[in-house]
């Protein structure tokens, strides 16, 4: 078998770089994937969608992604609704430290055009009613923040890829690169060989293992993350609500149910998504802290995926000097899924030789070989 | 009351006291010792709930609290899983609307 292009993962990275790359024109992609559409880190994820950030690069990712999804439904021709909830995210600042970091923030997500805003306690009320009000000292809110149906909006990117012509495996996990000094030869699956010069390597939580296949060392590390989801309600919260500090994001997805997540500081460095009670302790105390009315809810179920997290917390959507056509989308550091759109984007002008729309060096790998005095992105749970 | 089993092959039923409740704001008597759903269905009430997309009847499903199909509205507190709470004395049962709406 022959491609001209080869994508390693059918999440919502993968799903986009095809679409993206088949829309200007590439032709013979094939996609594979070692399980199914969405199994890995996008069918587990929380399904936010935001643009207040602290770095520019960030911003800049969030802000060209979120006007894709805006019109997401007609650029994809997608029947089904993608669940797109623009009701904001939340985000409170609970420590004197945090409210200065905000400040800082908000300068640059305003530079480039960020419509988010700082609130008072009483005005952060009026929004989430139900907010402990002795839980922050103040807020910051974007309104253009919100929900997605990961689900939905990766098989829009997959339908849509299809009607262009992309070819998609599904249970076929790649199994080594063959590479010949400094080309790619060859992707070998556990079921065929396919002769191709250009790789992308969209595979999430594995992404580091795949690009070790080419000989190629990312420094990138998988970490769990869990979530949780209640019993669904009648509608009580309108935006996210997340708070650094505290180590939480939380909210009610259309159909009723809360989704909620935090950070385990102790997680170890390995491809591990089982549940855990001790998760499930620790959330329910934070949201218990916070937005105590939730605490009334059932949890019906949780899960785990995988965080890809790079060295300042920042993606990597870059070429790589030493492999010609090896590309590597990874790193997200939690949030491929909400910049998906400008990675599909970003990737295929790196391959098609075109002017990329964001400055192209702030996201290469080449940027952790230099003495680092780039920004660390903090605004992350 | 209808549904209630006085014969059995092999089970004994003695008869128990009587435990007045409300049902949509209907007098009702259950026994005691009765579920919330029991009781119920021994007054004919096996819709106890709807589907929230397309409102279909939910009845007695599970049986061990897991379905979600019995909940109700108990003494104001949303989603009561009505199978496997016992009747007390003067509850006020309703049927809830949808997702569980705040409105009383």
């Amino acid at each position: 078998m022959k491609a001209d292009a080869v994508i390693i993962g059918a999440g919502i990275s993968g799903s986009s770089i095809a679409w993206h790359l088949a829309k200007k024109g590439m032709r013979n992609i094939k996609v594979f994937d070692a399980s199914y559409l969405t199994a890995g880190a996008t069918g587990r994820c929380g399904a936010g969608v935001r643009t207040q950030w602290g770095t520019k690069t960030n911003c800049l990712l969030a802000k060209k992604s979120m006007e894709f999804f805006e019109e997401a439904g007609d650029l994809l021709d997608y029947k089904e609704d993608i669940e797109f909830k623009q009701a904001g995210y939340l985000i409170l600042a609970t420590t004197r430290e945090e409210e200065a970091i905000f400040d800082k923030n908000i300068k640059v997500q305003h530079d480039i055009g960020i419509p988010s805003k700082r609130l008072t306690v009483q005005e952060a009320l009026q929004i989430v009613p139900h907010l402990n009000p002795d839980s922050f000292l103040s807020a910051s809110f974007c309104e253009k923040d919100g929900h997605l149906n990961p689900f939905r909006m990766t098989d829009a990117f997959y339908q849509a890829a299809k009607r262009l012509g992309v070819e998609f495996f599904f249970y076929e996990p790649v199994t080594d690169i063959k590479t010949n000094h400094a080309s790619i030869e060859a992707v070998i699956t556990d079921r065929r060989i396919i002769e191709t010069d250009v790789v992308i390597d969209a595979a999430g939580g594995h992404a580091k293992e795949i690009a070790a296949m080419a000989g190629i060392d990312v420094p990138v590390f998988s970490e769990k993350h869990e979530i949780l989801a209640t019993e669904p309600t009648y509608p009580m919260q309108d935006p996210m609500v997340m708070s650094f500090s505290k180590n939480i994001y939380c909210q009610q997805v259309p159909h009723g149910s809360f989704l909620m997540g935090r950070s385990n500081p102790d997680a170890k460095h390995n491809h591990d998504v089982t549940s855990s009670w001790q998760f499930l302790e620790k959330m329910a105390k934070t949201v218990c802290d916070i937005l105590p009315d939730i605490g009334k809810l059932r949890v019906v179920r949780q899960w785990g995926g995988l965080y890809n997290n790079s060295p300042d917390r920042q993606p990597i959507i870059s070429s790589v000097d030493e492999l010609p056509g090896f590309y590597v989308a990874c790193g997200f550091s939690g949030h491929g899924f909400m910049f998906s759109p400008i990675t599909g984007d970003l990737i295929s002008d790196l391959i098609l030789d075109k002017e990329p729309a964001i400055n192209a060096a702030a996201l290469s790998i080449k940027r952790f070989d230099e003495t680092s005095n780039g920004d660390y992105e903090t605004s992350v749970v | 009351m209808g549904m209630r089993i006085q014969n059995h092959p092999i089970l004994e039923f003695t008869e128990k006291k009587p435990v007045r409740f409300f049902y949509e704001g209907k007098q009702m008597v259950g026994r005691e010792g009765d579920t919330i759903a029991s009781a119920l269905h021994a007054n004919g009430i096996n819709v106890l709930s709807r589907s929230v997309k397309d409102n279909r009847p939910r009845g007695f499903y599970c049986a061990i609290g897991n379905c979600g199909s019995c909940q109700m509205r108990v003494d104001g507190v949303n989603n009561v899983r009505t199978c496997i709470t016992e009747l007390t004395p003067n509850m006020h049962i309703e049927r809830q609307r949808g997702l569980a709406d705040d409105q009383t």
